[in-house]
């Protein structure tokens, strides 16, 4: 179809045609992912290959400065008068190599098992055996140390090659005092991210690769450390998780599932719209009070959801404030049943969350509304354009190009949106037709938190993580490619 | 200057010596208790009569600590080591602390002693197998109805209870979601669910017959206090509102007194459909977790037995209204003539003492109770709910652990 046939089209044909090519796109944007994930290893792979033929040769032409710098790290650069680097690479040896014989060795060794020791009575007396926690958690410590050690000791051996050709060429290294000038000049990036680097290493990546590899053991209520120990299973949990047979929780992970991106859709644009319309009525000329109308709305972000989301629950119980003054009032007889049957409570929560959401969506959308360029509208008017069509033509699209990212993030903060769904309902009501805990509103994330906190299911929750992180991923790296702002950056400029 | 320096070493070596013979029999370390808030006061107060009264441990510091009794096994199952070295529970929560082997059974000469001292009830409920792993604390872990006088006429049947609040506008408060409360109409109308546990408290057999004549009766009538306008789900006084009668425990009876005031009454649950409500007679009880030093255990062992004989447990109902396991405290006389202690007693008769159900039953009765609040079993007739409680038992049966 080329460019003329689509704008015969009709507008509902139109949309078709676009919803056909993004779905028939996906299987090419899969396959060029793996492809460039592929490549990515390929890479990785030729980058050791070179490293360990670069630790090759320059052993093999390099002087006895060099080779002894193999064993003792730094030494090259001692022997070649740049003390500063070998004292550093030196101390960092010496604290690895005390590392791992005083700490690191044991529990890397315990790594495969994650302990044999079990714990014991002597008598009424508890001996605690081997703590599983505490192996995986050093263990994997360790693995990292190990990879940094390997990393610096090849930086070390590479530094004594380039000083070598540096020397043969006539130049002069450069003193410890050159070195701690650069640190504050051309090199300044890395003396500003040394500290950032190392906090995100030791406070994100480590703690996540931690529960990516707890979703492989068995880790739950009947294995906890200290009295018990847990091991590895494998994709034992995985298949627990989305597998249907009797005992697994995969009926109740795809409604789960479903629940939850039905939620972040209706959450996201409902709240957008909603949004955009209250700021565009509150907008227009001729409206008086404004100033009043945004301080009532902005009323809620000013109470702490806390607060206002438990009162709020409490409100629309079947003994709550809602339900008697209807039945005082005697237009209902029995209690609406707004927590308490699955349809209702989805809506409720849904429909409270306008609420909370529609100011800030308002003053996002008052800011970008007063920068459209007034001469569009006047001009639109001009050509007998009605409000739908300016609103259709102008004002959408110019919301949409500045807050596609907005509304993508806002997604994906919906679907792991804890606070409003945890304080409103609890994931209330469960069913038989659930299993695990899970309830009809539940989201991933919530029963993420009850499998941790009240079933200490911990396998399952490090299990569910992964996949909530999939669900995102996917969604945003999708999404993102095909929002306007991405796509025509020159658009509105 | 040499001699200040002898003169503070032999000081210190005089100290050390004394805290060496304390230590040998007794205990000068840190020692952390969690109870339920509103006896920490008590407990306090208890605590510091123990140090009086045994000497070797009035060095002893004593953490007291509010942390509820659900919460409590929770805590501690899930950081052992950095758990209160005492703990009040309720005693569904036993045979999962001990599966998780976060409990230490009962030094041998105290269990005899609270053996032959406590109700058999909450022996039974205390014991795995043949170990004893917890000191008994009350016997009133049971539930029973609170009533307005001036609202509801004739407490003995559950449907004249439900047509007098409709007919005053008040509400039915019954926990029916709740797997604890459910009971009540399951084994009221004659049907058991059982679980038996090894000596380690993992979960071994089950024995259940929700699915039978007597397991749909029990769920029609739920279904039928359940389409009541006047049906409120809850169990808790305090957060209820227009209460005409509510089912409910011992530890809320100062508040009903409140919300009552003059029309206050307490009684035996009443009949629904012919058959008398029935359910869970519980208990709260005190637990040692495991220790790694023999001096701390042996003040552990010495503390939770004194802070539930015979004399505690008789202060604590004077305190907190919380009814004694213990045989002498209960037939004392204050104990006796408490109005809600009274109908707990009465109601008790009918009830089952609670046996250990694994965590996931209780989600389980909550789905149950859940999906007859929503009105999901309105229109089904007898074989379909039939089939629900098949369902039901089924899933019941399958938390048994295989071994």
């Amino acid at each position: 179809m080329n460019d003329l046939d689509y704008l015969k089209l009709t507008g509902f044909s139109k949309l078709g045609y676009k919803l056909k090519k993004f779905f028939t796109g996906i299987p090419g944007r899969l396959a060029g992912a793996l492809k460039g994930l592929g490549l990515w290893f390929v890479k990785l792979f030729r980058g050791i290959g070179s490293a360990l033929a670069d630790l090759g040769s320059t052993f093999v032409h390099g002087d006895w400065k060099t080779k002894l710098s193999y064993l003792v790290m730094g030494f090259g650069s001692c022997a070649r008068g740049q003390w500063g680097r070998g004292i550093l690479f030196f101390l960092f040896q010496t604290v690895f190599n005390l590392y791992m014989v005083n700490f690191g060795v044991a529990y890397l060794g315990k790594l495969n098992t994650l302990g044999t020791i079990e714990t014991y009575r002597e008598g009424r007396k508890t001996v605690y055996g081997d703590n599983s926690f505490f192996i995986l958690l050093y263990g994997v410590l360790t693995l990292f140390f190990v990879l940094a050690f390997l990393y610096t000791w090849y930086m070390n051996v590479k530094q004594n090659r380039v000083s070598e050709q540096i020397l043969k060429s006539g130049k002069k290294l450069k003193s410890t005092k050159d070195d701690l000038k650069s640190l504050m000049d051309e090199q300044f990036h890395k003396t500003l991210l040394a500290l950032p680097t190392l906090g995100v290493t030791v406070f994100t990546i480590l703690p996540i690769f931690f529960m990516i590899l707890v979703a492989f053991t068995n880790f739950d209520a009947t294995h906890q450390p200290p009295s018990k120990l847990f091991t590895w299973v494998g994709w034992d949990n995985f298949r627990q998780l989305l597998s249907s047979d009797n005992a697994s929780y995969g009926n109740t992970f795809s409604q789960v599932l479903l629940w939850t991106l039905i939620w972040a859709f209706f959450a996201t644009f409902l709240n957008y719209f909603l949004g955009m319309l209250v700021a565009i009525m509150i907008n227009k000329k001729g409206i008086k009070l404004k100033k009043m109308w945004r301080t009532i709305l902005v009323m809620t972000i000013a109470i702490p959801q806390f607060v206002s989301l438990l009162y709020v629950s409490k409100m629309f119980a079947a003994d709550g404030l809602i339900n008697s003054f209807l039945m005082r009032l005697g237009w209902i007889s029995t209690p609406l049943p707004f927590w308490t049957d699955p349809v209702w409570a989805r809506v409720t929560v849904i429909v409270i969350n306008v609420w909370i959401g529609i100011p800030y969506l308002m003053l996002i959308a008052t800011g970008i509304l007063m920068n459209i360029p007034a001469d569009l509208y006047e001009s639109a008017r001009i050509d007998g354009a009605n409000a739908f069509q300016m609103y259709k033509k102008i004002t959408l699209p110019y919301m949409l190009f500045v807050t596609g990212p907005y509304l993508l993030t806002s997604f994906t903060g919906n679907i792991n949106n804890f606070n409003v769904i945890f304080l409103l309902s609890g994931g209330k009501p469960l069913s038989l037709e659930l299993s695990g805990n899970a309830g009809y509103t539940d989201l991933l994330i919530t029963w993420l938190y009850k499998m941790t906190v009240s079933d200490t299911n911990y396998k399952l929750a490090a299990v569910m993580g992964i996949l909530v992180f999939l669900v995102c991923a996917v969604i945003n790296l999708i999404v993102y490619n095909m929002i306007p702002s991405v796509k025509n950056e020159e658009d509105f400029q | 200057m040499k001699k200040i320096l002898a003169l503070v070493l032999a000081a210190m070596m005089v100290l050390s010596m004394a805290s060496f013979a304390a230590a040998d029999d007794g205990y000068a370390g840190n020692l952390k208790i969690w109870v339920a808030e509103a006896t920490v006061e008590f407990t306090k107060a208890q605590v510091e009569a123990f140090k009086a009264a045994h000497p070797e441990y009035a060095n002893m510091t004593v953490e007291v600590l509010p942390v509820g009794e659900g919460d409590a096994a929770n805590n501690v199952i899930t950081d052992v080591e950095a758990a209160a070295d005492i703990f009040g529970f309720a005693q569904d929560q036993l045979a999962r602390l001990v599966a998780a082997n976060a409990l230490m059974d009962v030094e041998p000469e105290n269990a005899k002693v609270v053996a032959a001292e406590n109700d058999a009830g909450s022996v039974a409920a205390v014991t795995l197998g043949e170990t004893m792993y917890a000191y008994p604390m009350t016997c009133d872990n049971g539930y029973f109805l609170y009533y307005d006088k001036s609202v509801v006429s004739d407490p003995s049947t559950l449907e004249g209870i439900v047509a007098d609040c409709e007919k005053a506008g008040k509400n039915v408060y019954f926990e029916i979601n709740s797997g604890w409360y459910q009971t009540a109409f399951f084994f009221g109308a004659g049907c058991t669910l059982t679980y038996g546990t090894d000596n380690e408290g993992a979960i071994v057999s089950s024995e259940c017959n929700y699915a039978s004549e007597n397991g749909v009766k029990a769920l029609k009538a739920m279904i039928n206090l359940a389409k009541s306008p006047a049906f409120k789900n809850g169990s808790s006084i305090s957060a209820g509102s227009d209460i005409g009668a509510i089912v409910d425990g011992a530890w809320d009876s100062n508040y009903a007194q409140e919300a009552f005031g003059e029309n206050f009454a307490a009684v035996k649950l009443p009949t629904v459909d012919g058959f008398q409500l029935g359910g869970f007679g519980g208990f709260k009880m005190l637990g040692v977790k495991p220790q790694t030093d023999e001096a701390k255990m042996a003040a552990c062992d010495a503390l939770a037995a004194y802070l539930t004989s015979g004399e505690v447990q008789l202060a604590r109902f004077e305190a907190v209204g919380w009814g004694p396991s213990n045989l002498a405290a209960k037939s004392s006389e204050k104990v006796q003539s408490n109005v809600a202690l009274a109908a707990l007693a009465d109601q008790l008769q009918y009830a089952v003492p609670q046996g250990q159900y694994p965590n996931d039953y209780w989600s389980l009765a909550t789905g149950l109770g859940d999906d007859v609040i929503a009105g999901k079993y309105n229109d089904l007739d007898d074989a379909a709910l039939l089939e629900v409680l098949q369902n039901f038992q089924n899933t019941a049966a399958s938390y048994v652990t295989a071994k």
